[in-house]
């Protein structure tokens, strides 16, 4: 079962809902741990300090700050949770928006609110706040610090429980002036060819559809390492040439989908 | 300019669309180094063989895979990087899905495509083409010799690129221990919950949204360089309301007014015993 990373209060209006956060994505990640080569065991970080050459114990490390002066600042852990308390201990609903609104630009990370304890009252208020939501068809919008970062957060009815999903301040995505957006606009006829390809290559987005193969190959290198036998590295695909005439790449593709079914 | 990531070529049917990978987010988080207490000085992170007890140079220490039978397979990164496949700078598009169908939680990381100048034309067509469509266009990106799985969507006048979580990596409400549901609330207690939820409706205004937890730490950081303590600021009130119907009442009177809020509050708190019963 997975452990709950942190536990505050959701609150709305007056109204307040313990809760507990979960990460709603689990990391399935291939993991290697570092080894010394020589004996085969396990490598430790140890903390030194710089000046004395000595291991520190965890309990000696604060943060660090250095000013523009070149002056350092030390904080501790109090410090930081004292510069905002209501924003490390509660997620504070402060509108509701139109999930349209919100660009995907911005989600961050996704994670599930269960209401905390077995009184009724405090599950009411969940309950009530999921339904009320769910009928409106509106997504939360609040606030709240989570290891030492402010979030903007959106909160969502999702199968019977509220969903955050962490996001970024609009003003942590770059600009995107300097970006190349290539060429002129393009003729009609194109333009509409394009569409109709993208049209024909259309389905409806099904996420089970799609496994890690990467995953997959990786397990595979290291089942193959055990074996003793020799990895090789794949060669390399070229990268197509964009092609000169794009109307009858268009076409072309057009073709060949409809061949194909 | 900003520097670009990578290089490579979208490619869907016949069409190759070459383009450059940026980065699309620069976090504004506050960032600190590990300093001693006692003499502020820098800490520094050394690598220790756990048998030896001794420091390792870097050269000497491997990656290593635990078997389930508690033994290792030393992998070195050649062999990591073999698992990349052969597709390292082809972003092959599998299909067009509509954007609005994707649940927010796949979305994973976020970067922008810049246009090549060789492909300048195909690059805007499919930008064009996406927009209109109001689709993504669904692929595999290797980067770093890893792959991910990909949307590419219109983004203002650009090419945003996704990473996307598998479906696979999600927990679902069933993995978690969740306390039994709660009744369904009165007809009376939603009908309050939608009218403070209307009284809270307003546009999306990202402009106006930053991070004031940033500016209270920076605040907090001059005022400790000025030698001054540090004082806690009140604890929030975190609890629970007793009467459910009273407290959204309150809130919607609080929201008409939006000065009188802790006076509001504090009358939230005063009142809630009454109805106790009926709760």
């Amino acid at each position: 079962m997975p452990r709950s990373l942190w536990t505050g209060a959701l609150s709305f209006g007056l109204v307040n809902v313990p809760i507990a956060l979960f990460s709603a994505a689990r990391d399935l990640d291939v993991h290697f741990h570092q080894l010394h080569e020589p004996d085969g065991a396990r490598i430790e970080v140890r903390r030194f300090c710089a000046k004395e050459d000595a291991e520190v114990p965890y309990e000696e490390i604060r943060h660090g700050y250095e000013l523009d002066s070149g002056k350092q600042v030390v904080l501790t852990d109090a410090d930081l949770e004292a510069v905002a308390p209501r924003r490390t201990r509660t997620i504070e609903i402060a509108s509701f928006v139109d999930a349209e609104e919100l660009d995907p630009i911005l989600f961050d990370h996704p994670y599930w609110l269960v209401p905390t304890g077995e009184a009724e009252g405090p599950r009411r208020a969940y309950r009530l706040l999921t339904d009320a939501m769910e009928d409106a068809g509106r997504v939360a919008l609040g606030r709240f610090v989570l290891r030492s970062k402010e979030y903007l957060v959106a909160v969502r009815p999702r199968d019977g429980l509220l969903a955050l999903t962490t996001m970024l301040f609009p003003d942590e995505v770059r600009p995107t002036k300097d970006i190349d957006a290539g060429g002129r606009k393009p003729a009609k006829a194109s333009l509409d060819q394009a569409v109709k390809l993208i049209e024909a290559l259309g389905q409806d987005f099904d996420p089970t559809n799609y496994a890690d193969e990467h995953r997959k190959r990786l397990r595979k290198v290291i089942k193959d390492k055990q074996k003793d036998r020799t990895i090789e590295a794949p060669e390399q695909d070229d990268e197509p040439e964009p092609p000169q005439d794009l109307m009858a790449a268009l076409k072309a593709s057009m073709k060949e989908l409809a061949k194909a079914r | 300019m900003p520097r670009s990531l990578w290089n490579g070529t979208v490619a869907f049917g016949a069409v190759a669309v070459p383009i450059k990978l940026y980065s699309a987010v620069e976090a504004k988080t506050v960032h600190f180094h590990e300093v001693h207490l006692e003499d502020g000085a820098r800490i520094e992170h050394r690598t220790f063989c756990s048998k030896e007890d001794e420091e390792v140079p870097r050269e000497e220490v491997v990656k290593g895979y635990e078997l389930s039978n508690g033994r290792w397979v030393i992998v070195d990164k050649e062999e990591i990087d073999a698992a990349g496949g052969s597709r390292s700078r082809i972003i092959d598009v599998e299909h067009f899905v509509p954007v609005a169908d994707i649940d927010p939680v796949h979305y994973a990381k976020a970067y922008f495509l810049g246009a090549r100048e060789e492909g300048a034309a195909a690059y805007r067509l499919l930008h064009d083409a996406l927009e209109r469509t109001g689709r993504a266009a669904i692929g595999r990106f290797t980067f770093h010799q890893r792959e991910y799985l990909v949307a590419i969507r219109a983004y203002e006048r650009v090419l945003a690129l996704h990473t996307m979580r598998f479906a696979d990596e999600l927990v679902a409400p069933g993995d978690l221990d969740v306390p039994r549901r709660a009744r369904k609330p009165d007809a009376k207690e939603v009908k309050m919950a939608e009218r403070l939820i209307d009284a809270l409706h307003e546009p999306f205004t990202p402009g106006r949204l930053h991070d004031e937890y940033r500016e209270a730490v920076l605040a907090a950081i001059e005022a400790k360089a000025k030698g001054e303590d540090l004082e806690p600021g009140p604890a929030p009130d975190t609890e629970p309301p007793d009467d459910l119907l009273a407290a959204l009442r309150a809130s919607l009177d609080d929201n008409k007014k939006p000065k009188a809020r802790k006076k509001a509050k504090a009358k939230a708190k005063a009142k809630p015993k009454k109805a106790k019963a009926k709760a």
